[in-house]
């Protein structure tokens, strides 16, 4: 019985692979192509709905507080549309995550969806999934990767969006300069978070980045950031590339006796104490739950429709934000695990 | 600080092997000198570029960093002298801080105990206590290098936090101390802040400046009149008859700096720098010619050739260098001229380098000089007392803010005043080669009167806010029970340290351990006490961290163990164990902090911050081993 699904799975995906060289075969003419895809292949598109298709989910998770939601929703979407779903986190070890994609290959899967955070070690594998003929997408990070392995699409945040929404923001806010407060030194996604927000910012006094100390101290960083107020009496903003550096820059503030505008990236029980208070302006969402259900759906469509969700381009999850507009919803959504 | 306390041990041992060391040279073996006077070129180093570092709000700031740092910093030195060391010691402090956010949480609700703040601190100590006690008895029992063993219970407790902060609470970080019944009591000890900016002082004897000004001076004086007690041999019966001249030399004195640190740097001030050199010099002189016996008369000519006359060209070349630089170069632009610096920038390298390396060059010319003819010495020091004052001039005529018109102007022609006087006392008078029980006492306690006196002006200005000060700080000046934990430690510590046993055994047991065991010492006790004292301490500013911030991340502290080791070097204390002291330590973790906080004042780009603490520590450890090789080859 088993031996006879897995045999019908290998056939679907044979016909799937015949299915898209057709496509591309057929050139130009999309209609054309679309309706030939939907005549041709139209068994196994009967084969493909509901509970016979398996999609796995292998990235460096840890299964935290982020991670969780993540696989919430993949395991909402996987509801929704009734499919079967494997989650299998890494906990930040690339070797495991090389040997879970090769499993899924040899399980034959029928999508993958993938995080690179560590690109060297994980796109030989990703690749092979692709050579497979396994539709694969790129999730949370791997943005700069997932065209080089011919991943459908990358669905994230990019760090440097991010940045260009807390320029934006704090551009509607009315702050004219800007201090972009870095928890940690060399590192590219908080640089890009910093250079995205310059990019967008159109206050007078502009943006100044500073590293002010390590999140493992958390006097330095207060003091640091309160330093950096007292020396500039033009800056009114602070924009926190972390949640925790964002809740210090709200002692500092009140310390330097200025009103700050305050925004963070990422949520964390004292940020949202503190824009429920009034004390932080917003903090910066990736919404990883999109991350979870929208590469499920992705894989899903392309497996049934032949889809190709955001057109070669990555999908963008963020920035969305939290603040006091909405913050007494998003924690009711917090509290249900999908925030 | 404790400068002159090796005196005591010099003068209660009469034997030849101890030959007598001037009061100068007692004070530069000290291992806490060099980083005194690296805190001080800092110090003034950022003074002067920034606006707020050298403001109540900015001392507040430094100090503040360095609490928790000093803290540690004290016991790692501590443990330092004994010969081991702590990598355990930056894990610690989260480690407890969040044990005790755990006993206070109710039962059921993240794993937490449910106990009251009074127990649970007791518990959380003694859990310190038995870390410091397992690192301790480890190493003794199997005599591997502390740096492994205290490497294994770094990662314990790293993964520990980390571990059990998501077992029980499913985030990296445990919150929620404020919710615990008697947190109000707890938090009084731990965690108070003392707002200063609402105190202020402006009328008591006209103001708080007054009183610091006063304090200050008064302090200033009895070191002096305390350090030439020390350093010269008194006559059989003073001159009484001249004794006028030195009080109102001094008189003159005080009053010349009074008025013109008031003055706002301009027309008046020429007129009391002057005032305030003369009285100085006449004060000095006079309290030689009433108290100490005249030099028989030098007949060696002024003799300026050889090495002495190329170090002296050199200096003098330097300095004219640099007041030709600093006057042809435009103050205020900014070009760019390559490799980051405008020419504003390199104006005040050129500018400080060029004549701090002259003045230093003449005072070594004119240290060799004193080897064979006083009069070349005195002029030689004229020469550089003499540049000095020049620049102060310039410098003065040229500032646009008041801080170097009025405060650094009179620091500079004190600066020079005192090295000329100090010259001319040294060509004039017989300096002491022997000790002199009467003397010591008397000028030991007048030196550590003044200290205290000055240090006691320093408190009246930080404690104390005026109006004016509240207009121009920007923000509050908050004063955190840390810093006063951060003193009162220092104290303890060095006391413990220098004055009693358990001190003597430390320092036993890190020269030479065999030694020191077979000389009766017990050395795995003390070593073992000494590794509490370090979890201990831990413990202190784990409390301190939690009590602030209400929540302790799992990462708080990891990494830090890095930083109160290298606090305790840049204070003088050695790797390999049996010198030290933990006032250089105190002194080490505060030019840390402000290094790592005169970047943002200045505005500069944080990329270069650990380029810059990198040039510091070596800095610092050069000096250290310079001026004590000096020292110690001298005597």
């Amino acid at each position: 019985m088993k031996k006879f699904r897995l045999v019908a799975l290998l056939a679907s995906l044979v016909l799937v692979i015949a299915a898209c060289g057709s496509d591309d075969g057929d050139g130009t003419s999309t209609t054309a192509g679309g309706d030939t895809t939907a005549t041709t292949t139209s068994d196994t598109v009967d084969l493909n709905q509901g509970s016979d298709l398996t999609f796995h989910m292998v990235t460096h998770s840890d299964d935290g507080t982020f991670w969780s939601v993540v696989k919430k929703g993949m395991e909402d979407a996987c509801t929704a549309v009734g499919v079967n779903c494997v989650w299998s986190p890494s906990f930040n070890d690339p070797s495991k995550q090389v040997s879970d994609i090769e499993a899924a290959i040899a399980a034959g899967s029928n999508g993958i969806g993938v995080s690179l955070a560590s690109p060297e070690a994980v796109v030989p594998a990703a690749t092979a999934a692709v050579a497979a003929g396994i539709p694969v997408v790129t999730l949370n990070s791997g943005v700069n990767d997932y065209q080089s392995i011919g991943a459908i699409t990358h669905i994230g945040q990019t760090e440097t969006a991010a940045g260009n929404g807390a320029g934006l923001r704090f551009n509607s806010l009315g702050a004219t300069k800007v201090l972009c407060a870095q928890q940690e030194q060399g590192n590219v996604g908080l640089e890009e978070r910093c250079q995205g927000a310059v990019e967008t910012f159109t206050g007078a006094g502009g943006v100044v980045t500073q590293f002010v100390g390590p999140d493992a101290n958390p006097e330095e960083q207060i003091n640091t950031i309160l330093a950096a107020l007292q020396a500039d009496p033009d800056i009114n903003a602070v924009f926190g590339v972390g949640p925790i550096v964002a809740f210090r820059a709200v002692e500092a503030c009140s310390q330097a006796g200025r009103e700050c505008f305050i925004g963070g990236v990422d949520n964390s029980e004292d940020v949202t104490a503190a824009i429920e208070n009034g004390e932080i302006n917003f903090t910066i969402d990736q919404q990883q739950y999109l991350q979870g259900y929208a590469t499920i759906i992705t894989l899903y469509l392309n497996n049934t429709n032949l889809n190709t969700l955001g057109g070669g381009f990555p999908i963008l999850t963020g920035p969305g934000f939290v603040d006091t507009d909405n913050i007494a919803e998003i924690k009711a959504l917090v509290a249900a695990g999908t925030r | 600080m404790t400068t002159t306390a090796p005196a005591a041990e010099a003068a209660a041992a009469p034997d030849e092997r101890l030959a007598y060391r001037g009061p100068i040279q007692r004070l530069l073996i000290r291992p806490e000198i060099g980083a005194l006077i690296g805190a001080a070129v800092i110090w003034v180093f950022f003074w002067a570029v920034t606006d707020v570092f050298g403001t109540t709000a900015g001392v507040n700031n430094y100090l503040d960093v360095s609490a928790s740092l000093g803290i540690m910093s004290i016991a790692v030195a501590l443990l330092m002298i004994g010969g081991e060391f702590d990598l355990s010691s930056g894990a610690i402090t989260g480690a407890t801080g969040m044990l005790v956010v755990l006993l206070v949480k109710e039962v059921g609700e993240f794993g937490g105990a449910g106990f009251p703040l009074s127990v649970a601190i007791p518990l959380t100590l003694i859990f310190a206590l038995i870390i410091g006690w397992a690192n301790g008895t480890l190493v003794e029992k199997t005599a591997l290098p502390s740096f492994i063993v205290t490497l294994a219970t770094f990662f314990i407790l790293r993964g520990a936090k980390l571990g059990f902060a998501k077992l029980f609470t499913d985030k990296v970080i445990v919150e929620g101390l404020n919710d615990a019944p008697d947190h109000g009591f707890w938090e009084n000890v731990f965690g108070a802040v003392w707002i200063r900016n609402d105190h202020v002082w402006d009328s008591f004897l006209g103001g708080r400046n007054v009183v610091y000004g006063v304090l200050l001076t008064v302090g200033a004086l009895l070191l002096i009149v305390g350090v030439l007690e020390l350093m010269f041999q008194r006559r059989e019966t003073p001159a009484q008859a001249r004794m006028p001249v030195a009080v109102v030399g001094f008189a003159a004195g005080v009053l010349g700096l009074i008025l013109l640190a008031a003055t706002d740097g301009t027309s008046d001030n020429w007129l009391w720098g002057i005032v305030l050199a003369a009285g100085g010099a006449v004060g000095m002189y006079g309290m030689g010619a009433w108290r100490y016996e005249r030099r028989a008369d030098s007949s060696a000519a002024v003799n300026l050739t050889g090495r002495v006359g190329r170090n002296v060209a050199m200096g003098g070349g330097a300095i004219a260098l640099g007041v030709v630089l600093g006057l042809i170069l435009d103050a205020e632009s900014q070009t760019e001229i390559g490799f980051l610096l405008t020419v504003q920038g390199f104006r005040a390298i050129a500018y400080a380098g060029l004549i701090i390396t002259g003045v230093i060059l003449l005072l070594g010319a004119a240290r060799s000089a004193g080897k064979t003819s006083a009069r070349t010495q005195l002029a030689i020091t004229s020469m550089a007392a003499a540049a000095i004052v020049v620049v102060a001039f310039i410098v003065q005529s040229q500032a646009d803010s008041r801080k170097f018109r009025a405060e650094f102007f009179a620091v500079i022609i004190g600066a020079a005043v005192l090295m000329l006087a100090f010259g001319v006392l040294r060509s004039t008078f017989v300096e002491r080669r022997k000790p002199d029980a009467v003397a010591d006492k008397r000028g030991r306690t007048l030196a550590m009167t003044g200290i205290a006196v000055a240090f006691t002006g320093l408190a009246v200005r930080l404690m104390w806010a005026t109006t004016f000060e509240n207009e121009t700080i920007r923000g509050e000046v908050r004063w955190r029970i840390a810093v006063f934990y951060f003193i009162g430690f220092a104290i303890v510590a060095s006391y413990l340290l220098l004055r009693t046993k358990f001190g003597s055994w430390t320092f036993a047991v890190g020269g030479n351990k065999n030694a020191a065991r077979q000389v009766g010492v017990p050395a795995a006790r003390t070593k073992t006490i000494l590794f509490m004292i370090v979890s201990a301490a831990g413990w202190l500013v784990g409390m301190l961290i939690a009590f602030r911030l209400n929540s302790v991340q799992a990462n708080v502290g990891d990494g830090n163990e890095f930083f109160y080791i290298i606090a305790a070097v840049v204070g003088g204390n050695l790797l390999t164990g049996g010198y030290g002291s933990v006032i250089g330590a105190s002194i080490g973790a505060v030019i840390m902090a402000m290094s790592f906080q005169g970047i943002p004042f200045a505005g500069w780009n944080s990329d270069w911050r650990f380029l810059f603490v990198g040039a510091i520590l070596l800095l610092a450890v050069l000096v250290n081993n310079y001026v004590r090789a000096k020292a110690e080859a001298a005597s």
